[in-house]
């Protein structure tokens, strides 16, 4: 059998004008023979990558002319493309900062005064004539042995010191001392040591603190005491919860012995104290799971991948490879053709809608951003209004174009979508209405033939006002600004309701992308699928962060494994 | 010896294993065999304490695992299983073992801990909640440990003093004519209460608006009535004194117990008018007006027939807003300070501590110059003042005569009112 899989492509890439996807160069297509494994199914598959077709909608064929990037004043190379890059593209952000600032040489971090540290052991003499030298207000001692993990010594060196404290000092020597030293043998995996120092902690002290249990079951697991650092585990569970990383060597530890079930169990606790796993924990059960036939273990494998779509995680670029060799390796699903789409459902719709009036706007004091007497005149107005299908934030737009005026601006937009017979609604302040040399009240008026306005109190927020009237007109309305929303967002309380409502955002935000005031306005693209670890029963999509790149939270990656399987 | 030693199947696994490790390469024989030793025995069983001289070895070369015995054998005076004595230990040992050992390993960690205080520790929610916690800790323990010491320092050099004028003989013999007894610090209390009543009885009302205690941590709630003591305490030292009103404060909320705690016998001998009244109910509303920096409106003059609110509440949440929606809820009038108009802004927050409010306002009242009253400001928030030009201090002159900067007209918060309220 055969599968084909592509790695790597990147779906924005694919949005050309014509809604057919042509199959650019430069994807990278292998196929591998294997036998079948599966006692399911003995029939010989076929995978083969499948482009996915996003769906236009009506609102969006109406809106998206082609863009067309100006290179008009072009200042600088470091003047960066942005109309290719989505406003919630993993990197945009990045981009748009070096667009705005000019990029400066970074100066280099001061260089640390360091001594230079010595490379093989010393003996005592050595050690005090270096002691001498050193002026410092620290502790000579725990000074030094920083240092040394900081650059990785090697531990005999690191040991020499110890042994020089411990000869001043009766023999004994600090725990800051050993806890550094246990560090460097974790580092250079000498183990042996690692079992050492753990004994002489032992012996010496009753418990022990985080730092030195994580180093301690870090060196551990890799030895064949493996099962004492889940004794320590439970230590440390008496005081606190253990960190997401303990958890992780523990796991790491059971899957290297091939305990299966004790990391399954591990990582059951580990998402019962509500830690999120570090994305290197679940890519160890995959990695695992490459040379394990069992359907039990691939079902709770495919568990994992809905735990990334339910909390919008998404793997790195390597999770992503472990991800598809574990397919290739004959655990497979099926095949599908369409990628979700960003829609909400009707029940996600209304309750994204409640919380929205109730957090975002209410918030427990509605005088904190608007008044009764306000939200009462609104609400009544969006309930005598037909259903809008676009929402302006008439303060962001008019701003869009710093040296044009706000009012023409305004107008210039308003009139471009009102020719479209779109039902418009402006949203904005009533400064906007006093004649003031950026507000003409001309402009204004011709504005107010052409849509439906509300003007909000000079003091009061417009922004929820905005978020509400486009969730009460319907799905098909779509909203027109700029701005992120992340502190509206950051009114809800929990994680799912601002999945929900960045899922919402992604689908009806409509951001201006011209660089020129005057010209036709250009939106930015609305995708029209979610990016999210998605399966159709029959195949797996699954979006991944590029290692070299940084993504903000509130962008999505733009990079895709596509899993197909053809019959 | 050694070679007897060697005989036991595991340990020769083990040593071999070390010798295979290229990084120990030379070490003394008879140290090696008595870690074998060491390490034969289980470590569970307290072992014979080792004699304290470890080393005999010379110095110039060290070796490199003899420490690892010592360590080893000396154990510590209570006993030190590894395994922990029983499952159902006291959690609040358990803690105190651990801050112990964050001590030990540098962090920073107080060294005593009160019962009190631990249980407080334990209460922390998160992981870091705990280490803010004991950290805060440590810095009270410092500062307190430091005060000791120059406490000290000053009793010995009082001391020394003491001894040096009892060995100057004493040539003050002859009767000094003095015409006060030294009894100032009395004597400017009293002035001052006399100056408080005078105001109680006809001086300007400043109110503190004390209805944040929800807002607040108890944490904050503590820096709030910290900042109220100070700015009383200016206020009492004034040439001419507001008369001060502590609004909305509830007997026995958490705000009345900090204060009363904080004063002490004092509280019910202080010149200051404390009401669980809101201030709409005292004074009428359009004498009112609310100082918060999300205001609008910016303060021009210092009005002599206004009553200020300043809100008592420390924001560490940056609960903006907060204030400005308790004053549009009552429909009062609202201003801020012009910071921006006479100080380059840099940093922080425009968010004053109400003792600086304090000050500024009561500068205000008796000199009228925002140049003046604005030093109190903290600096490190701003760079200097503006240079105001001519024409645009004219503009102020003007705005003064005219009609008070709305730069949005407020329609019930522009009624003029030239009613002198008094009790």
């Amino acid at each position: 059998m055969t599968f084909c899989f592509t790695g790597i492509r990147s779906l924005p890439k694919l949005w050309k004008s014509n809604p057919y996807l042509s199959v650019g160069p430069g994807h990278s297509y292998f196929s591998l023979f294997l036998k079948d494994c599966c006692g399911i199914r003995n029939q010989q598959k076929w995978f083969s990558l499948k482009a996915v077709s996003p769906q236009n909608t009506k609102a969006v064929n109406l809106l998206i002319a082609k863009a067309r990037y100006l290179r008009k004043g072009d200042e600088g190379s470091n003047k960066q493309v942005s109309s290719d890059s989505h406003l919630f593209a993993a990197g945009a952000a990045k981009k748009r900062s070096q667009m705005n600032t000019h990029r400066e040489d970074h100066a280099l971090p001061p260089v640390r005064n360091t001594i230079q540290l010595p490379t093989r052991p010393l003996n005592s003499e050595e050690w005090d004539k270096f002691k001498e030298d050193f002026k410092g207000k620290a502790n000579f001692e725990s000074w030094i042995i920083s240092q040394m993990a900081d650059c990785h010594s090697s531990i005999d060196v690191a040991k020499s010191l110890l042994a020089w404290v411990a000869a001043k000092n009766n023999g004994i020597v600090g725990y800051d001392l050993l806890v550094k030293y246990l560090y460097l043998c974790v580092f250079h995996k000498h183990i042996s040591e690692v079992i050492d120092v753990y004994e002489i902690m032992k012996a010496r002290y009753k418990r022990l603190e985080p730092g030195g249990y994580t180093l301690l079951i870090q060196g551990l697991i890799h030895s064949d005491r493996w099962k004492e650092a889940l004794l320590l585990l439970e230590d440390i569970k008496k005081v606190m919860i253990p960190s997401k990383k303990n958890y992780n060597d523990c796991i790491e530890g059971a899957l290297l012995h091939q305990d299966v079930n004790l990391a399954w169990n591990l990582y059951q606790e580990l998402l019962g104290h509500n830690l999120i796993p570090m994305l290197k924990t679940l890519k160890a059960f995959f990695d695992f799971g490459k040379n394990i036939k069992d359907d039990q273990y691939s079902n709770k494998l495919l568990d994992i991948l809905l735990y990334l779509r339910n909390n919008h995680l998404y793997p790195g670029e390597s999770f992503a490879h472990s991800i598809k060799t574990w397919f290739e390796s004959g655990q497979c699903s099926g095949c599908g053709k369409t990628i979700e789409s960003i829609h909400l459902s009707p029940e996600e719709y209304e309750f994204l809608k409640e919380k929205i009036m109730r957090d975002v706007i209410d918030g427990g004091d509605q005088y904190k951003k608007t008044t009764p007497q306000e939200l009462e005149r609104f609400q009544n107005f969006v309930k005598c209004c037909p259903p809008f299908d676009i929402v302006i934030d008439g303060l962001n737009v008019a701003k869009t174009f710093p040296k044009a005026r706000e009012s023409q601006v305004l107008l210039h937009v308003v009139s471009q979508l009102a020719k479209q017979n779109l039902q418009l609604l402006v949203l904005g302040r009533k400064h906007m209405l006093t004649q003031h040399s950026r507000w003409r009240k001309d402009e204004m008026k011709k504005v107010q033939k052409q849509a439906s306005c509300f003007f909000a109190d000079n003091i009061s927020a417009d922004d929820p006002f905005l978020l509400y009237a486009t969730l009460h007109s319907g799905n098909h309305c779509k909203f027109i600004t700029k701005d992120l929303m992340r502190d509206h967002k950051a009114c809800l309380h929990d994680a799912k309701t601002q999945r929900l409502f960045f899922k919402w955002q992604q689908g009806h935000q409509l951001a201006i992308i011209n660089r020129l005031p005057g010209s036709k306005i250009t939106f930015q693209r609305i995708p029209s699928y979610d990016t999210v670890v998605q399966t159709t029963g029959d195949s797996w999509h699954i979006p991944y962060d590029e290692d070299l790149l940084e993504r903000y939270s509130y962008e999505v990656p733009t990079k895709w494994l596509c899993l197909h399987r053809k019959t | 010896m050694p070679v007897f030693l060697k005989m036991s199947g595991s340990i020769i696994l083990r040593s071999f294993g070390r010798f295979l490790v290229p990084f120990t390469i030379h070490r003394k024989k008879g140290v090696l065999c008595s870690t074998i030793l060491q390490r034969s025995m289980s470590s569970k069983i307290p072992t014979v304490s080792y004699p304290k001289k470890e080393s005999t070895s010379p110095p110039e070369q060290l070796g490199l695992d003899g420490w690892k015995i010592t360590m080893k054998s000396s154990m510590q005076e209570e006993d030190a299983s590894a395994v922990s004595s029983s499952k159902d230990e006291d959690p609040l040992v358990a803690i105190r073992e651990l801050i112990e050992m964050w001590r030990l390993f540098g962090k920073e960690v107080p060294e005593q801990i009160s019962e009190e205080e631990l249980k407080s520790a334990m209460g922390c929610v998160s992981k870091s909640s705990k280490k803010k916690y004991l950290k805060y800790l440590y810095i009270k323990e410092k500062i307190k440990k430091a005060k000791q010491i120059k406490k000290e320092m000053k009793a010995a050099l009082k001391e020394k003093a003491k001894k040096d004028q009892l060995l100057e003989t004493t040539k003050e013999d002859k009767q000094q004519n003095f015409l006060f007894l030294r009894l100032w610090d009395r004597n400017i209390d009293i002035a001052m209460g006399w100056k408080g009543i005078q105001a109680m009885q006809f001086g300007q009302p400043l109110v503190f608006d004390m209805d944040y205690e929800n807002y607040m941590k108890p944490k904050e709630l503590q820096s709030t009535v910290s900042q109220l003591l100070e700015s009383e305490g200016w206020n009492r030292r004034n040439v001419d004194p507001f008369h001060i009103y502590f609004c909305n404060l509830k007997v026995e909320g958490a705000y009345h117990k900090e204060l009363v705690k904080r004063y002490g016998e004092k509280w019910d001998k202080l010149l200051l008018t404390a009401t669980e009244k809101s201030h709409v109910d005292l004074f009428p509303k359009d004498s009112i007006i609310y100082l918060t920096a999300d205001s609008p409106n910016v303060m021009t003059t210092f009005k002599h027939d206004k009553i200020y609110i300043v809100g008592s509440f420390v924001d560490k949440a940056m609960q903006t807003g907060t204030s400005l929606a308790k004053a549009k809820r009552l429909n009062l009038a609202t201003e801020c300070l012009p910071l921006d108009r006479y100080l380059q802004w840099d940093t922080g927050t425009k968010n004053l501590t109400l003792d600086q409010m304090m000050r500024i306002l009561l500068c205000l009242k008796n000199t009228g110059s925002w140049e003046e009253a604005l030093k109190f400001v903290p600096r490190r928030k701003h760079t200097g003042f503006m240079e105001i030009s001519r024409h645009s201090q004219e503009l102020v002159n003007r705005l003064k005569k005219s009609k008070p900067f709305n730069s949005f007209p407020k329609g019930s918060l522009n009624i003029h009112t030239q009613k002198r309220w008094l009790e």
